[in-house]
């Protein structure tokens, strides 16, 4: 049987995302975004309504909510402030491989702490020079008695610097290409690991990115997921669910671009009507609906595969390649909507444009998104 | 009979009475019934005189618990005069004090209870009334089934009634008050503001919100402005909630409902909320530095710009004529 | 002690809410716990968690689809939850009789209820409800603090506002000022799900009064925009408030 109804629990998670959205994100986004400011009382505040690592099992201290709530959860937040919600979603980013391959013991001494406090995770798994090739992974893994020695850098890496710990992909052969690769936890603080923060972003100003270099960091062999050469088949899985918040995030921009669109369409008169009785725009705003409709339940569609515990790689791909490229267009749409105006920021369709923009690139670009649903098809 | 229950402060009937005599006057008029006042306090005789002015009866019950106003001692009362004198309906006014007693006095006559009207007529044998309802966006037809009824009239709803011209009788009236009637014992009472008309009295109200910057520059603007036209001081929720202005000067569905003549609203936005305090207003006037404030959709005359600079243009405008 | 908190399940503000007809529309109307409720809910829990032992039950009036507004109320912290369901559009009075049956039976102490509710725009059901159990009332309160079996509260009075003392029971009327209400959190939402909400049907008398039609209120208004630098749409503005509006007349009293 289809239910296309939100069950009231639902309703209820998505009610609390939308109210902390509209009054403590939505107000500032436009301030933490023109000074590229970290919003820590924010993120603090969301960690107390259990909005932050959402993905924790609630044998650790989590809520162990459910794929589908967590893309509720996203589109609100994203709705307010994609860069804002990246914040969130890195940390669950780092989260998940944990809850996948980590023993129990690993689980309570890396989750429970982030379950007390506005506490972030983080992934590493792209470096300067490759990104989705995870087979060229250059930081090297060496195991040196009960340690596991790390030396290398990782880019890109969103709460880099803010993290408790964050997941390392190293290989210890390169020579085994992707069956050399190990993940490792590696707490903030460990001598040798340094966060470079990398400024100038293009948009989702206020979540913070760094350059991780490791310089002969020494973490215990405990702190390995899995074995020796489970990295990067973990670092997929691990992605085939994270997409889905990032198809979510995208969700909640195109959402929001079409709000903006819509009611400045209504407000501004052109040869003595609104803008909305002309059929041009009309068009670009049915657009934008089609894209907000067809992506919500593409993402919904995956969410629900993986809470049937059957995730599937190319649902999560179709949904995160798709939903981005509906955002980006409904964005580029609405700025267009509203002309010089959209073009500066004073209106905050500018900034949604910006934002979505990373949608298409990180946790693989839509190019390698579309080598995820090719490989189901092509055997 | 139709008995109306007459507010007072300091000696002299509110300008609800009047109202509720408009009212009465003409219920008893579509009934054949006689119409009746009564005036509870301490000592409102000034107030019984006053009203022998409009009607033909007035009665009077001089307790010292009844000042100031205790909902339960209210409802002895009125309940005793409404069944002493055979009442079938009961005017009160729709003030914070009619509102607490009226629903008790209209439940401990086993009688209907016709909430916050703004008109009320007889439709056969039956009272029928209008009333706000879902913030206000809504005028709901109401009809008592029942031999009695409690009627609260909303402030300011109604034209005041006209001096009579017979001068009518003050009778006493005595009302065997329980002890449970003073379980509540009054403490403190802080004045909202001290000489300024009543909000919901007020021929004019000016409105302020948060665009003032601060509450100096509200006292300055918004407070200057109401002084120098005779008129009631009203906030938003904003400008409360940031601790500028008392809550008895918030209108809106969480404050007090006007409806003067003219409504001055400066710098404020025009939420759903706040319109439902304000939205039977007959001339409404609007400054808001955004065009696009939803307040201007409700207003008689608009002005975009910043009520900084506004307001002063307004009282050099003002004072013009003088 | 118990403490009841008497919840209602109405139109968003923001909501589309018209009449067409001569009867009510509420088809593009998204339902929330009454803001004015909350109030009530957030100082039941405050007065719990400051140490009193207190049990919090919430209780609703309404349709069905009232349990949303129960929902919140017990993720926000309520212990349980009791729905009566009756018609959205009985009286206050009738529905007061009909809730005063189950806080007898609740053997509460203290009774919270919204002071002015956003369907019926009535502030009648907090002192209905007091009368229907024989019991005090305050209404419109800012500030309520219990020691022992005795109360402080401040509300506020046509002319400004008012300290009043007594002893349970009593029933309160919450408004903006008294507290400001918690989100209910999503650990407190997985929580919710197991605490107990019961339904049963309202026991509802004659009633006393009915609805027969609704209207729109929306006047026409002017709409005029004054053009022109601050000094020249002020004047302007004088001009039309003396003139054509006639709304003005002597000021500088």
């Amino acid at each position: 049987m289809i239910d296309f109804e939100l069950d009231p629990q639902q309703r209820q998670i998505r009610d609390v995302a939308r109210r902390f959205a509209r009054d403590e994100v939505m107000p500032h986004a436009a301030a933490w975004d023109r000074e590229a400011s970290y919003p820590a009382g924010t993120v603090a505040a969301a960690a107390d309504l259990g909005l932050l690592n959402v993905g924790v099992p609630t044998e650790h201290g989590g809520l162990g909510l459910a794929m589908l709530d967590e893309a509720l959860v996203a589109e609100e937040l994203a709705y307010a402030c994609m860069g804002f919600y990246t914040i969130l979603m890195a940390s669950d980013l780092g989260v998940t491989p944990v809850v996948l391959a980590g023993t129990s013991e690993q689980q309570e001494r890396f989750l429970r702490p982030l379950t007390e406090g506005p506490r972030l995770a983080a992934f590493a798994l792209s470096e300067p020079d490759n990104g989705s090739d995870a087979a060229a992974l250059r930081t090297r893994a060496r195991i040196e008695g009960d340690e596991i020695v790390l030396d290398g850098s990782k880019m890109w890496i969103s709460n880099g610097a803010e993290a408790e710990w964050v997941v390392v992909f190293a290989t210890a052969d390169p020579s085994a290409g992707h069956r050399g690769v190990v993940a490792v936890v590696v707490e903030r603080g460990t001598p040798g690991l340094r966060a470079q923060p990398i400024h100038g972003k293009l948009g989702q100003r206020c979540a913070p990115t760094a350059e991780l270099i490791l310089d002969g960091v020494r973490v215990p062999r405990a702190n390995i997921l899995g074995e020796v050469g489970d990295g990067f088949g973990l670092a997929m899985r691990t992605l085939d669910r994270t997409r889905i918040p990032v198809a979510a995030g995208s969700v909640g921009v195109a959402r929001r671009a079409l709000d903006e669109a819509a009611r400045y369409a209504q407000e501004r008169h052109a040869f003595g009507a609104p803008i909305n009785r002309l059929q041009a725009i009309q068009f670009k705003l049915a657009d934008m609906a089609i894209n907000v409709e067809t992506s919500r339940w593409a993402t919904w569609r995956a969410a629900w595969l993986v809470d049937q515990g059957r995730p599937d790689a190319a649902a999560s791909a179709i949904a995160k390649c798709y939903a981005s490229d509906a955002a980006f267009a409904a964005a580029n749409e609405a700025l267009h909507v509203h002309g010089g105006y959209g073009y500066v920021d004073e209106y905050p369709v500018a900034k949604l444009l910006r934002d979505v923009k990373l949608n298409q690139i990180y946790e693989g670009t839509n190019e390698v998104m579309r080598l995820v649903i090719a490989r189901s098809l092509v055997r | 009979m139709i008995l109306i229950v007459a507010e007072h402060a300091h000696g002299a009937a509110r300008k609800s009475a009047f109202e509720l005599v408009a009212a009465g006057r003409a219920l008893a008029t579509a009934s054949g019934s006689p119409l009746a006042a009564l005036v509870i306090g301490a000592d409102p005789s000034s107030v019984a005189t006053e009203l022998a002015g409009f009607v033909s009866d007035v009665h009077v019950v001089a307790d010292p618990g009844l000042e100031p106003m205790r909902a339960e001692m209210a409802t002895r009362a009125v309940v005793h005069a409404a069944e002493t004198l055979g009442a079938r309906v009961v005017l009160v006014a729709g003030s914070r004090s009619g509102q607490s007693y009226g629903p008790r006095v209209a439940m401990r006559l086993g009688g209907a209870y016709l909430e916050d009207v703004t008109d009320v007529s007889y439709e056969g044998s039956d009272v029928v009334a209008q009333r706000p309802t879902y913030l206000a966006r809504i005028s709901a037809t109401v009809r008592s089934q029942a031999e009695r009824v409690v009627v609260s009239v909303k402030l300011g709803a109604l034209a005041v009634a006209p001096l009579a011209d017979t001068t009518g009788r003050v009778h006493q009236l005595d009302v065997p008050f329980a002890d449970e009637d003073r379980r509540l014992e009054p403490g403190p009472r802080e004045a909202a503001a001290k000489g300024r008309v009543a909000l919901e009295e007020a021929d004019v109200v000016v409105c302020g919100g948060r665009g003032f910057g601060s509450s100096e520059a509200f006292e300055r603007h918004v407070v200057g402005l109401a002084d120098r036209l005779g008129a009631g001081v009203g906030a938003t929720r904003a400008v409360v909630d940031a601790g500028w202005r008392p809550y008895g000067e918030q209108i809106g569905q969480t404050g007090k409902a006007v409806a003067p003549s003219l409504y001055l609203a400066l710098a404020v936005s025009g939420a759903v909320q706040h319109l439902s305090g304000m939205n039977r207003s007959r001339v409404i006037v609007a400054v808001n530095k955004d065009a696009d404030a939803p307040i201007f959709k409700v207003a008689d005359y608009g002005i975009v710009g910043d009520v900084l600079e506004v307001v002063p243009a307004l009282e050099e405008a003002l004072a013009g004529r003088d | 002690m118990t403490i009841i908190t008497i919840l209602k399940h109405v139109p968003d503000a923001e909501s589309r809410v018209h009449a067409k007809d001569g009867a009510l529309d509420l088809s593009g109307a998204t339902f929330v716990i009454d803001g004015m409720d909350e109030y009530g809910v957030e100082q039941a829990l405050r007065m719990r968690e400051a140490g009193l032992d207190a049990e919090v039950v919430a209780l609703g009036y309404g349709p069905a689809s009232t349990t949303q507004a129960l929902r919140t109320a017990l993720a926000m912290g309520a212990d349980r939850a009791i729905l009566l369901e009756g018609d959205e559009l009985h009286d206050p009075l009738t529905v007061a009789l009909a809730l005063a049956a189950v806080v007898r039976d609740e053997a509460a102490d203290l009774v919270f209820v919204g002071g002015k509710q956003a369907d019926w725009d009535s502030a009648a059901l907090g002192p209905a409800l007091a009368e229907a159990l024989a019991w005090a009332h305050v209404d419109w309160t800012t500030a309520f603090a219990l020691e022992g079996d005795a109360f402080e509260a401040v509300h506020d009075v046509d002319d400004g506002s008012e300290t009043l003392r007594g002893r349970l029971p009593v029933v309160v009327t919450t408004q903006q000022g008294l507290n400001e209400p918690r989100y209910p959190t999503l650990p407190n939402i997985m929580k919710a799900k197991r605490k107990p909400l019961d339904t049963r049907p309202a026991d509802v008398g004659q009633e006393l009064m009915v609805v027969t039609g609704h209207t729109g209120t929306e006047r026409e208004r002017r709409r005029e925009m004054l053009e022109g630098d601050a000094r020249s749409a002020a004047a302007e503005l004088v001009r039309r408030l003396r003139g054509e509006a006639k709304v003005l007349r002597e000021e500088g009293r």
